[in-house]
């Protein structure tokens, strides 16, 4: 049973039920933490569960450590710019940004990376997140290894590149190498 | 204007954010020129560039996705004519196909106008030329002279010099 309840309204107390998602405990009373529904789920072993939820699914936040896909928007000499659009095989709502920097592209020669020989707009990137970031809401990203890196790349004649090693990837229409920073995907993962 | 890498260009100075000047190249987006890439330029021995210089430099960076980047030195470190231009002297826009037949070598235009007065040139890819003669009228001629080099042929140029050297 939903109910819609306003943001910081005191739920109930603490021996009544037990603090869910969404609501936070304070001076022995639970109080909701998002504007969205009210919701009880009466749990087996003790007290029910209260939690608020706003939309019908909560949303997945990219987590330290979880590996994103993302799409490159823009590049600049010290990092790259991406749009992050799916947290492990889950797509997101709406994308979050991230930030790769030039010495988190790769995890040897660091000073010898250049940011337009990895990445350019419009790949689709393999990254893990290292930081939640900044004030700006940017989360860091890393490709420092080698199951990390560009997956899907265009090249200049509009045709998918496909990979020839860790550094390179062809066109097959015409035939022109590129520099990406490539990842190394599993074979099980590789659809052809 | 499009950049490319390699290319000599004349840039105006137009920001200065902290370590990097910032030019416009008459390109779509503006260039970035670090105050160490200059000759014999340290942490304590700035260049002094200010809003509104003129720089002679080349790309180092030049492609469709990024700002690009200008130095005024060479892969050696020396700068082989490039840096500030000097004051005086008088600065316009003709097509870039006009500079890239000044810049081929022994170009007519350019010998006949050395004979007629002593006077410093220094053409930017990006259609921009400096000039600079002895006196502001000198100067002015030349400017004229080369902007008309664009529609005039040979012969319309000939008749041109030998009535100015005349006068």
């Amino acid at each position: 049973p939903l109910s819609p309840s306003p943001l910081g309204e005191r739920l109930c107390s603490t021996e009544e039920a037990t603090a869910g998602s969404g609501t936070y405990t304070r001076h022995g009373f639970i109080f909701s933490s998002l504007a969205g529904c009210l919701e009880k789920r009466s749990e087996d072993s003790g007290l029910p569960v209260v939690s608020v939820v706003r939309d019908a699914e909560s949303q997945l936040l990219p987590d330290v450590g979880a590996v994103v896909t993302c799409k490159v928007c823009s590049i600049n000499s010290r990092f790259a710019k991406v749009h992050i659009l799916y947290v492990g095989s889950t797509p997101l709502k709406s994308t979050f940004r991230g930030t790769i920097r030039r010495e988190d592209i790769r995890a040897t020669e660091k000073d010898k990376v250049e940011v337009y020989k990895s990445f350019r707009p419009g790949d689709i990137v393999l990254a893990k997140v290292i930081s939640l970031g900044d004030a700006q809401s940017n989360y860091l990203l890393s490709t420092a290894e080698n199951e990390l890196g560009v997956v899907v790349a265009r090249s200049e004649a509009g045709v998918q590149m496909v990979p020839i090693s860790w550094c390179e990837m062809q066109c097959p229409r015409t035939h022109t190498k590129d520099f990406r920073k490539v990842a190394r995907v599993q074979p099980q993962f590789l659809q052809t | 204007y499009v950049p490319v890498k390699g290319d000599h260009v004349i840039g105006i100075v137009t920001a200065k954010a902290g370590d990097v000047f910032k030019l416009d190249v008459g390109g779509s987006e503006q260039a970035s020129l670090s105050y160490l890439a200059f000759e014999g330029a340290t942490k304590r021995n700035r260049p002094n560039v200010q809003v509104g210089d003129l720089i002679y430099g080349q790309f180092l960076v030049a492609n469709k996705d990024m700002e690009p980047e200008m130095v005024c030195i060479d892969s050696s470190g020396r700068s082989s004519g490039m840096g500030i231009i000097g004051q005086d002297g008088f600065l316009f826009k003709v097509s870039l196909g006009l500079i890239r037949k000044l810049l081929a070598p022994k170009c007519e235009i350019i010998q006949e106008l050395s004979q007629l007065y002593p006077f410093e040139l220094v053409l930017g890819m990006n259609g921009r030329i400096w000039v600079k003669a002895k006196t502001v009228q000198q100067t002015l001629i030349i400017v004229n002279i080369l902007e008309a080099c664009e529609y005039m042929t040979a012969e319309q140029r000939k008749q041109a010099l030998a009535k100015l050297s005349g006068n």
